[in-house]
């Protein structure tokens, strides 16, 4: 296990295909259905979406009652079509991960993982820098060659 | 900076992180119990039991009377309930995301089989 935090895991199914779920997570013409929880609306205009490491992710739910505003502001850490999405929110340093698991040509699973990313990741510079070093690690790994299958020694003889 | 609030309730998830610490914590619920009446159903030391609430009290989760000769031990349901609240607000907000979501998903599909244009 990783640092103790506050971690959370969500589960859900749709009949749908996984080509289509994934679309909707980083559509805002998608989004705007069914991001804001219930009671509340998210604004197709206020939707930002730039799915690709380091790209943001914001969105501005709308209370139906009495109008009130909650920005989100997120960036992405991964983005593999269509099988994982990754950002961190850039106030709280919460980091959701979202997996699509394809159970069938029209049935795919959604697990959420939310993450408590602790104290060095949550003001906007570190946060930079977290990103940054990332953005070095995925050029990095660009570069690095698959590594060779280290094989297992034989069986040592019997003495 | 994380706030306050914050770091009490990081310290609340990494003390509940441990299933013996959340059999305590279930033990308090019903009410206030010394060391040795926790220490019961564990198969486990004095010492070792002091060691799970000492990591409970930083958290907040417990406290102890320092003046009393036994020292029982309190659930301090507030902090437990500031500690819930944070996963069942989370819950709640995927849950009924995701209700919508799946409301969309037919909608979009019903679309697709209606007519090639109707989509979206």
């Amino acid at each position: 296990m990783s640092a103790p935090g506050r971690e959370l895991q969500f589960t859900r199914v749709f009949d749908a295909p996984r080509q289509l779920v994934f679309a909707c997570m980083i559509d805002p013409d998608h989004l705007t259905h069914f991001w804001g929880p219930a009671g509340t609306s998210a604004p197709r205009q206020h939707i930002t979406v730039d799915a690709r490491p380091g790209g943001v992710f914001a969105t501005v739910m709308v209370n139906d009652r009495d109008g009130s505003r909650y920005p989100t502001h997120a960036v992405y850490d991964e983005v593999r079509p269509p099988e994982l999405l990754s950002w961190t929110e850039s106030d709280s340093g919460m980091q959701v991960t979202t997996q699509f698991v394809a159970l069938g040509p029209d049935r795919t699973e959604v697990r959420i993982h939310q993450r408590y990313v602790p104290e060095a990741f949550l003001t906007s510079e570190a946060q930079a820098g977290f990103l940054t070093s990332l953005d070095r690690l995925a050029a990095h790994l660009g570069r690095v060659e698959p590594r060779a299958v280290e094989s297992e020694p034989d069986q040592p003889p019997s003495e | 900076m994380p706030t306050l609030a914050e770091e009490h309730l990081d310290a609340a998830f990494a003390a509940l992180a441990d299933p013996t610490r959340r059999a305590i914590v279930g033990r308090l619920a019903r009410g206030d119990a010394t060391v040795s009446e926790l220490a019961a159903p564990f198969a486990m030391s004095l010492p070792g039991i002091s060691k799970h609430l000492k990591v409970l009290e930083r958290s907040g989760l417990i406290s102890r009377r320092r003046a009393a000769q036994f020292r029982p031990c309190h659930l301090e349901v507030d902090a437990l309930d500031q500690t819930l609240d944070w996963i069942t607000t989370h819950r709640r907000i995927w849950d009924e995301r995701f209700d919508k979501l799946d409301a969309h998903l037919s909608a979009v599909q019903s679309g697709r089989r209606g007519g090639k244009d109707a989509a979206r």
